[in-house]
C-alpha cells in the first residue's frame, strides 16, 4: 500500500531552560486513503508530531516524508498536498464560512471559479451551505469549528491533518463531522487525526497509534490494540459488596466512589462475575472492554514503566 | 521575487481587510478621524492649516500601519490562523506584504481625503503629488518595519502588552516629533526631525509644498534615512523571523 506519511527515528528535542524530548525515534507509517488516529494523554507529543509533519516545526532528528516528499528539504512540495486544521484555532469573528473557505483556496493557487466550487462543496459538506453568508461572530462554538474544517477541505489537499477538531463540539455537530471525515476518506483523501475522545477514535479510525511520553506503546486496527490487553471483558458493578475470592482471578479493578468496575480475561468470567453479583442484590452488567480501557491500562503501564 | 508571491500578497490583504471593511465600514471615518483630530486644535488656536493637513496625510497610514504589524501578526499567532498559512503554499514575504498592505486600504481614504484639502486650498502644488505620495508610503513601509521587528524581537511578549505598545508607539511617533507642526519650532533641535520617519516624511512632504527648504545635501540625506531605516528593518526582520519554528 502506498505510504501517505512516513517517519523513521523521528526525535524532537525542545531547547530552553529545561530540555524536553518531546518525540524519541518514532518510526510510523500512514497509508494513503486511510483515517489514521493518533491517541495519547496531553503533552504526549501529538500536536508536536502533527506540526513537524505539516512543515511548520522542525524535527531534531530523524526522516519524515509527507507523499514521499522530505518535510525539511522539500518543505513547498509537502504544502501543496497537505491541509492543517491547528488545536484550539479560532475563527476571526468578521469573517463568513464562504469567505474563510474562499480567501483561502484563493491562496492555494486555485482560479476563482475552482475557489468557488471547492468551497461551495466543502460547506455543504459540513453542513454550512446556509449559513455561508453568516459572520462567525454570530456562529455557534460547533459552526464556527466546521467553518474552519470546510476550508481545509476546500484545499482539496490529498493529507488533512487536524487536530481535535472535535473538542467542544456538541455530539450532534461531533457527528456531523464525523460523517464529513469518512466520506473523505471513501474519496481517497488520508486523515491524520488527534483526538481525546476515544469514542471518535474508535468509531473513525482505520489505524491508530498511542503515544505517550513521546514514544509509541500501541500502534494498528482497533482490533490489534484491543488484543494488546489480556482482559477483554469488564464488569461494572453498583454498591461494592462483592468477596475479594471472587476477583482472585481478575486482572485489574478500579473503584469508582459506589461503582467498581472490574476487568476479566472473557466472557465466562464476566458473566460469572455477575451472577455472583446480582446473587447478593449488587447491581452488575457485562460489556466488552472499549478503546479507553485499553488506552488507560497501556498509557498507566508505561507511566510506571 | 515571483508573480505568485506578489499575487498571494494581495489575497493576503484582501482577506485581513474587505471582510472587515464590510461589515464595519465605519473603520474607514474612524481611521481618518484620528489623523484629523490635531486638525481641530490647530483651527482653534490658530496653527498652520498646511502644517495640520501635512500631518494628517501622515497619520492616516502611520499609526494604523505600526499597529498593524504588531497586533495582526500578533493576533494571528494567538488565533492560529498562522500556523494555517504556514503549512500552505505561500511565501513568508507574502505573508509580510500583505499584512502590511491590509491597512493601506483602511487608511487611503483619508489620506486621499487630506490630500485632495490640501490640493484644493492650495497648500500643495499639483506636480508635487508624486513626492507627497511616495513620502507618505515610505513613512508607512518604515513605520510597517518597525511594527515588524517589534512582533519578531517581542515573539513571546503578551498579546495585550504588544497591543498597548504599538498603541504608544505610535501616538508617540505622531505627536510627538513635528508632524503637525514645523520643525522650526524645536530651534537649534530641528536636526531631530530627521530621527523620526514620521517627522522626516513631514518634512520631506513641506519641502516639495514650498513649506520649508533644505539644501539639497540635506534632503538626500532625509532620503536616504528613510530608505536605510526601511532596509535595516527588513534585514533586522529576516534576520531573526522563523516561518518554520525550530
Amino acid at each position: 500500500m502506498e505510504e501517505a506519511v512516513r517517519t523513521a527515528g523521528l526525535v524532537k528535542v525542545y531547547e530552553g531552560k529545561e530540555t524536553i524530548e518531546a518525540l524519541k525515534s518514532v518510526d510510523l507509517s500512514i497509508n494513503r486513503g486511510e483515517l489514521f488516529t493518533l491517541l495519547g494523554p496531553n503533552g504526549a507529543g501529538k500536536t508536536t508530531f502533527l506540526r513537524i509533519i505539516s512543515t511548520q516545526l522542525m524535527p531534531t532528528k530523524g526522516e519524515v516524508r509527507v507523499l514521499g516528499h522530505d518535510v525539511v528539504t522539500e518543505a513547498d512540495e509537502v504544502r501543496k498536498h497537505i491541509a492543517v486544521v491547528p488545536q484550539d484555532v479560532m475563527a476571526y469573528a468578521n469573517f463568513t464560512p464562504w469567505e474563510y473557505s474562499y480567501y483561502f483556496s484563493r491562496l492555494r493557487g486555485m482560479s476563482k471559479h475552482e475557489t468557488e466550487a471547492a468551497s461551495a462543496k466543502a460547506l455543504k459538506a459540513v453542513g454550512l451551505w446556509d449559513l455561508r453568508d453568516r459572520v462567525c461572530g454570530s456562529l455557534s462554538g460547533g459552526e464556527k469549528k466546521r467553518a474552519i474544517i470546510a476550508l481545509a477541505l476546500a484545499s482539496n489537499a490529498d493529507v488533512l491533518m487536524l487536530d481535535e477538531p472535535t473538542s467542544g463540539l456538541d455530539a450532534v455537530a461531533r457527528r456531523d463531522v464525523w460523517a464529513v471525515l469518512r466520506e473523505l476518506v471513501e474519496q481517497g483523501k488520508t486523515i491524520l487525526l488527534t483526538t481525546h475522545i476515544m469514542e471518535e477514535a474508535e468509531i473513525l479510525s482505520d489505524r491508530l497509534v498511542i503515544i505517550n511520553k513521546g514514544q509509541i506503546v500501541a500502534n494498528g486496527t482497533l482490533e490489534e490494540i484491543k488484543s494488546l490487553t489480556k482482559d477483554k471483558f469488564r464488569v461494572i458493578m453498583e454498591n461494592n459488596s462483592h468477596e475479594p475470592n471472587q476477583l482472585q482471578n481478575t486482572n485489574h479493578s478500579i473503584r469508582l466512589g459506589n461503582k467498581q468496575i472490574v476487568y476479566v480475561k472473557n466472557e465466562s468470567e464476566a458473566l460469572e462475575l455477575v451472577g455472583a453479583a446480582l446473587k447478593k442484590g449488587v447491581k452488575a452488567e457485562a460489556a466488552m472492554v472499549t478503546l479507553e480501557d485499553v488506552f488507560v491500562k497501556l498509557v498507566g503501564r508505561s507511566e510506571e514503566n | 521575487m515571483n508573480l505568485k508571491v506578489v499575487r498571494d500578497a494581495f489575497i493576503i490583504a484582501s482577506l485581513k481587510s474587505i471582510p472587515d471593511l464590510k461589515r464595519q465600514p465605519s473603520m474607514l471615518i474612524l481611521m481618518g478621524l484620528i489623523s484629523a483630530m490635531p486638525l481641530f486644535f490647530i483651527l482653534v488656536f490658530g496653527g498652520k492649516m498646511s502644517y495640520g493637513l501635512i500631518g494628517a496625510m501622515i497619520g492616516a497610514v502611520s499609526f494604523i500601519g505600526l499597529s498593524a504589524a504588531i497586533q495582526d501578526i500578533t493576533w494571528d499567532r494567538y488565533v492560529k490562523i498562522r500556523e494555517m498559512i504556514v503549512a500552505m503554499p505561500v511565501h513568508p514575504v507574502s505573508y509580510a506584504m500583505g499584512v502590511a498592505i491590509a491597512p493601506l486600504v483602511f487608511s487611503s481614504l483619508g489620506m486621499l481625503f487630506f490630500l485632495l484639502i490640501a490640493l484644493w486650498q492650495g497648500f500643495i502644488p499639483l506636480f508635487s503629488v508624486g513626492w507627497v505620495i511616495v513620502s507618505v508610503l515610505l513613512c508607512w513601509a518604515v513605520l510597517s518595519g518597525v511594527g515588524f521587528i517589534i512582533s519578531t524581537y517581542l515573539q513571546k511578549a503578551n498579546t495585550y502588552t504588544l497591543s498597548n505598545l504599538s498603541n504608544i508607539l505610535g501616538i508617540g511617533l505622531l505627536f510627538i516629533p513635528p508632524v503637525y507642526y514645523p520643525e522650526e519650532l524645536l530651534g537649534a533641535y530641528s536636526w531631530v526631525a530627521m530621527i523620526f520617519p514620521t517627522s522626516n516624511a513631514a518634512s520631506l512632504i513641506r519641502v516639495y509644498s514650498g513649506f520649508l527648504e533644505l539644501p539639497q545635501e540635506v534632503l538626500i540625506v532625509r532620503w536616504l534615512i528613510l530608505t536605510v531605516t526601511l532596509f535595516v528593518s527588513i534585514v533586522a526582520v529576516a534576520l531573526k523571523s522563523k516561518w518554520r519554528e525550530a
